[in-house]
């Protein structure tokens, strides 16, 4: 009677170690599937991934035309030392434009965010314009300011106290100013709208508009822009 | 007797919740699978995807070989005038720091990770995981330290780069990506070692359980930036 209930005893633990060896098993598996794969996407992600992968596309082609015009260019032009000089200046100042060395132009949007005096409404942190500045970049734009401060590849934004954000090494308070240059409707729909940032400050209490403007100016980057470590 | 059927009783009911929980695990993992093999719209789309992907690969393939003779022309431009050598050496310095270039330099890299604790037991499981802020914020951190290049699973940080979540998977420069995330950055390697202070957002994230290591190394390589960088609404002004 006895020995037969410690072979039982036994008998079930040994069962009910490996159905839990088994499950821990099972619960590694589902955690390891790739989520970084089309494999496990769902219908609304695979057509938002292929909207995506069909606008990269598309970006690439464009540019790929404008290289090709580019080098047709100098091709043409090879023989004459003067025109080719001229293609290499032009050469240079778009690699300035993407270092953000020249002042620019064009169509977008100007938000203006201003801090509320209320004790309860904790001001504009660094944190909230990095997170404006990084939906603005996925909306496509392509010059950024804060209170005429341009946003550079290598651009900080860290709070100093409360109230003083500090961009490229200088103060800046409220009022808020972020012009973009982009399209309108792109930049404006990524930041309103349900669960939009700025709908979101506004329902918090800041005072916060956008306007889109025909023509924004944006001006450039004005320290020296150099390197020391890169090779 | 009454004893033994207590026993037997508890005995049969744990073995039937394991049972259970066993047989809908394996339906999940089977659920997924079958899914995805069955679904003829989703594997349409997926194909779909793929061949996007493709062209988009092979035109940048493309490209490359376009910038390589380009480069050319403008070695033969300038050979042989200073004055322009200059202005071909400010555009070579000019793409390193936009990011059309490969880069090398001391640095640091920074690795962190989903955190492995079970995220059934009863803690707030986002707290686990790293969001887009976090690897927003550890960049931003980097560029405050001074960084010069700066690369995400060899994504290199661009201009227009944005850093943004989907789920538990992060999109930089449309290129989706998931946990473990290597940070590459290349700069002042104590001043970039300095992320990980005390207080610091590095012990922050170590503190929510999350795995996070940073490690000096004098020669980093950072890749170029691989899209495409071409401004449509913006012009220069004089």
């Amino acid at each position: 009677m006895k020995k037969g209930k410690i072979t039982m005893i036994i008998t079930i633990a040994i069962s009910c170690f490996a159905l839990v060896f088994i499950m821990c098993m099972q619960f590694k598996l589902v955690r390891q599937t790739d989520i970084t794969s089309i494999e496990t996407m769902r219908q609304e992600e695979l057509r938002l991934e292929l909207a995506n992968w069909k606008q990269m596309y598309k970006q690439a082609e464009e540019q790929y035309e404008e290289k090709v015009s580019r080098l047709n260019e100098y091709e043409k032009n090879q023989k004459s030392a003067e025109e080719s000089a001229k293609l290499v200046e032009e050469t240079l100042e778009q690699t300035n434009m993407f270092l953000a060395k020249t002042e620019v132009e064009g169509q977008g949007i100007e938000i203006t965010i201003k801090d509320v005096k209320d004790d309860d409404i904790k001001p504009i942190a660094a944190e909230d314009l990095l997170i404006i500045v990084d939906y603005l970049k996925l909306a496509g734009a392509e010059a950024i300011s804060i209170n005429g401060e341009r946003i550079v590849n290598m651009s900080d934004i860290v709070d100093i106290a409360d109230s003083i954000i500090r961009i490229n090494q200088q103060r800046i308070l409220s009022p808020y100013v972020i012009k973009a240059i982009g399209d309108p409707t792109n930049l404006e729909s990524t930041l309103m709208g349900n669960g939009g940032y700025i709908e979101t400050l506004k329902s918090i209490g800041f005072e916060a508009n956008i306007e889109r403007e025909n023509k924004i100016i944006i001006p450039k980057y004005n320290k020296e822009i150099g390197y020391k470590y890169i090779q | 007797m009454t004893n033994k059927k207590i026993i037997s009783l508890v005995i049969g009911i744990m073995c039937f919740a394991l049972t259970a929980g066993i047989c809908i695990q394996i339906k999940t993992v089977k659920n997924y699978n079958s899914k995805i093999s069955q679904n003829y719209e989703e594997n349409n789309l997926r194909t779909e995807v793929l061949k996007y992907k493709e062209k988009y690969d092979n035109m940048l393939k493309e490209i490359e070989e376009i910038d390589k003779k380009l480069q050319q022309e403008i070695e033969i431009a300038t050979a042989n005038n200073s004055e322009l050598e200059e202005v071909n050496r400010q555009i070579n310095e000019g793409n390193k720091m936009i990011g059309l270039s490969e880069v090398s330099g001391p640095g640091v890299i920074i690795v962190v990770e989903d955190s492995d604790m079970d995220s059934s037991a009863d803690i707030d499981s986002s707290n686990l995981i790293i969001h887009d802020i976090d690897i927003l914020k550890i960049v931003n951190e980097l560029k405050n330290a001074g960084a010069e290049a700066i690369s995400i699973n060899d994504q290199r940080i661009v201009l227009t780069t944005a850093i943004i979540c989907g789920g538990n998977i992060i999109n930089i420069n449309g290129e989706r990506i998931g946990s473990p995330f290597e940070i590459k950055a290349i700069g002042s390697p104590e001043a970039l070692a300095n992320l990980s202070r005390p207080g610091g957002i590095l012990s922050n994230l170590k503190d929510k359980d999350i795995g996070v290591h940073l490690r000096k190394d004098n020669n980093i390589m950072i890749n170029k930036y691989s899209g495409v960088l071409n401004f449509k609404y913006l012009s220069s002004l004089k």
